[in-house]
């Protein structure tokens, strides 16, 4: 079967090779068929993009016509402006403490859900639902939760545990909105992994055991190892889309208690939306581009040390 | 062959989404009204809309509905792509920020005589930009206490008079914070329109913020001190709103500061009998902020002369009265407000009174271009003071040295 598929494929090669139009034709169909999502592309995306780096060396106001200002924005984001660090600061905390947590949660979980014995379809659809429930909607009903006076303080109250409100302390309020994230986005990651552990060879595992590897060794020397990429893929994505994080905090805090809450991506809309400074909106964006870049450069050169492809 | 019938089609695609723009001389005029509003108060703004057509058979208004907090942000994003409607609403508060998208209309007053003495002279002023006209109101009114007219009776204290004092407030506040409950609940804005009520100001002469000024931080920190020292009322949240209108109306909060506009709506929440009275003073007179809101003719508007035609009619006695029956706004008309008393505020102890002291004792609201960003920062920094992380001086000066 193969061998025919060979010579047929060697076959048609000359008669291709004569008729060069036809694929000239071809790709102008291509092209065409093309055309839709590549001008949705340009026009939604590529031309945006431009926009944005042109409007971050301008003092655009929304209203009015921007003028160009050099690199003055650049200047006062890292010289002047006395929330830039503070922000970043929060970002980063943010990040780090928001990725570790989600990846050893989603991967506790992915591996108790590979290791029951029935009801594992269900837990998956269970930790996976509020993935595809709006963040908004969910951070209102934390909201609610940790206002004060609300169920949480009372719930607390009533154990007699004695502490501020989650959402007026400064340093409790980046917690929370950890929390929020935690359950909104866990489910992802839980179900990537779970499907990850799913697809390691049994007679890997079998064979470990029968050379007398406990499940501890047999998780950090096959089943980690041979789910690394999967790792890797699920750590760069949630650390992408933490270091972006806008909808809780825009709901739940809005940057406050002070600037407990502050992040980048809260601060482009603050200073864009709210105050329109377009402008200087669009240089935050980019600084915020730039670090996503290289922490995820960052990330591809670390995957060396520990990202195992099998084949 | 086969390129020619694909261009042909995308050709044709392409005009049927070109909207066909064929004008005749007399052919109608239609005018998009932009509004905030719940989607409920369509058929409201439609009956106002009915109006100008009923006056004017060749002019429809279409009014186009958002929600509030979007429309402040689609607004400047319409106005800079040349979307924005011909009439267009504004709020006193955000005129120093968008008056640019509006067409002055002063020109227009003096072609008719248009007489501005009909409306209550504070929100002519607020919908004003440095003298000159943008807007014309439809409705105004200044920030006023709302209180639990049955905790008053119960726990022995007389309705509030007119000018009462701070004090008097505080001493209401602690004597109804008891077993849970709260005699105050204090929102971002109060740091504003109490502060002035005492006699503070937050500019300076050149209309510049001066927050850390000693009569302005001495005036936020006894409503700080009510909340952070005296525990009579509780913490705020930054990102929390609508949290002092939802304690009061559950009865958890016996007095909260808020507007006539939210009379209707709050009135409807409680059950219980209900006052308002006018800000608490300091040492000197009373002097209360006002707000409100409007409409105006959008500077880019093509169709000006028959949008200024149809502002005279939304702003007009007719629509005034329909507004004010349904309670919807107290309006800007004086004429007209006593419909609103009569309906919306009916029962209501204290509305028409507390409101006429007001009026009568208004002062400017004085606002600059950088408003909305102090009082972002307001809300996301006076939690710190609040919780007692900070001081009020301190959360004060902060927020003043964000403002550029």
């Amino acid at each position: 079967m193969a061998a025919l598929h060979e010579t047929t494929a060697t076959a048609t090669v000359p008669r291709q090779r004569s008729a060069g139009g036809f694929h000239a034709a071809e790709g102008r169909t291509a092209f065409f068929f093309l055309l839709p999502s590549l001008l949705g592309v340009t026009l939604f995306l590529v031309l945006p993009i431009i926009a944005s780096l042109v409007l971050s060396f301008t003092n655009w106001k929304l209203l009015g016509a921007p003028a160009f200002v050099g690199i003055a924005n650049y200047v006062r984001l890292f010289t002047a402006d006395p929330q830039f660090w503070p922000v970043l600061r929060n970002t980063l905390f943010f990040t780090a403490e928001y990725l570790v947590l989600n990846i050893v949660i989603s991967l506790g979980l992915a591996v108790w859900i590979s290791s029951l014995k029935m009801g594992q379809r269900w837990f998956r659809v269970i930790f996976f639902l509020p993935t595809f429930t709006p963040t908004i909607a969910v951070a209102i009903v934390w909201m609610l939760i940790f206002a004060p006076d609300g169920l949480f303080d009372s719930v607390m109250s009533a154990l007699s545990i004695h502490m501020p409100s989650m959402l007026t302390d400064q340093k409790l309020a980046m917690q929370a909105v950890v929390i929020v994230s935690l359950w909104a986005n866990v489910g992802y990651n839980t179900v990537l992994f779970n499907a990850a552990l799913d697809m390691v060879p049994v007679n890997y595992l079998e064979a470990a055991r029968i050379d007398g590897a406990g499940a501890w060794a047999r998780f950090w020397k096959i089943r980690l190892p041979l789910i690394s990429p999967t790792l890797f893929f699920g750590t760069v994505m949630t650390a992408i889309t933490s270091l972006q994080v806008f909808d809780q905090i825009y709901v739940m805090t809005r940057g406050g208690p002070g600037n407990a809450t502050a992040t980048l991506g809260f601060a482009i809309y603050q200073r864009g939306f709210e105050n329109f400074q377009m402008g200087y909106a669009s240089t935050i964006a980019w600084v915020m581009f730039a670090m996503i870049m290289a922490l995820t450069a960052l990330q591809f050169w670390l995957q060396r040390k520990w990202v195992h492809y099998d084949n | 062959m086969k390129l020619t019938v694909i261009l042909a089609a995308a050709a044709m695609a392409a005009s049927a989404l070109v909207p066909l723009q064929v004008h005749a001389q007399d052919a109608p005029v239609n005018l998009v009204w932009q509004m905030w509003g719940d989607e409920k108060d369509t058929p409201l703004w439609e009956s106002l809309a009915a109006l100008v057509t009923e006056e004017y058979p060749n002019i429809t208004v279409t009014p186009q509905i958002s929600g509030w907090t979007d429309y402040w942000t689609r607004l400047p994003i319409l106005a800079s792509s040349g979307q924005i409607g011909d009439l267009v609403a504004m709020q006193s508060m955000r005129m120093p920020s968008f008056y640019s998208v509006l067409e002055p209309l002063d020109s227009y007053f003096a072609t008719d005589s248009f007489d501005v003495s009909a409306f209550e002279t504070s929100i002519i002023g607020g919908l004003s930009h440095e003298g000159t006209h943008y807007a014309l109101p439809y409705d105004v009114g200044p920030w006023l206490v709302f209180y639990n007219h049955d905790k008053f009776a119960a726990a022995g204290l007389a309705d509030p008079a007119m000018d009462w004092t701070f004090d008097d407030f505080k001493a209401a506040a602690l004597k109804l914070s008891t077993d849970g409950n709260y005699g105050y609940a204090a929102q971002t804005f109060d740091f504003i329109a109490a502060p002035v009520a005492l006699g503070a100001e937050y500019f300076n002469d050149a209309n510049a913020f001066d927050l850390t000024n000693a009569g302005y931080v001495d005036a936020v920190g006894k409503f700080v001190d009510l909340v952070a020292v005296d525990k009579a009322s509780p913490l705020i949240a930054s990102g929390a709103t609508d949290s002092a209108y939802g304690r009061f109306s559950s009865g958890n909060a016996a007095m909260y500061i808020d507007g006539p506009w939210s009379l209707i709506s709050t009135q409807g929440a409680v059950d219980f009998k209900m006052g308002v009275a006018p800000l608490p003073r300091g040492d000197g007179a009373s002097r209360f902020i006002t707000a409100g809101s409007g409409w105006g003719i959008s500077a880019a508007s093509k169709n000006k002369d028959a949008a200024y035609k149809a502002l005279k009619v939304l702003t007009g006695p007719k629509a005034a009265q329909i507004l004010a029956s349904g309670g919807r706004a107290l309006p800007g008309r004086l004429a007209e407000q006593s419909y609103w008393y009569d309906v919306a505020a009916k029962d209501v102890i204290g509305a028409r009174e507390a409101l006429t002291y007001a009026f009568e004792h208004s002062t400017p609201f004085r606002l600059n271009d950088k408003w909305n960003e102090f009082e972002n920062l307001l809300t996301q920094y006076i939690p710190l003071a609040l919780n007692g992380d900070s001081t009020t001086q301190a959360v004060l000066a902060d927020i003043q040295s964000q403002l550029p």
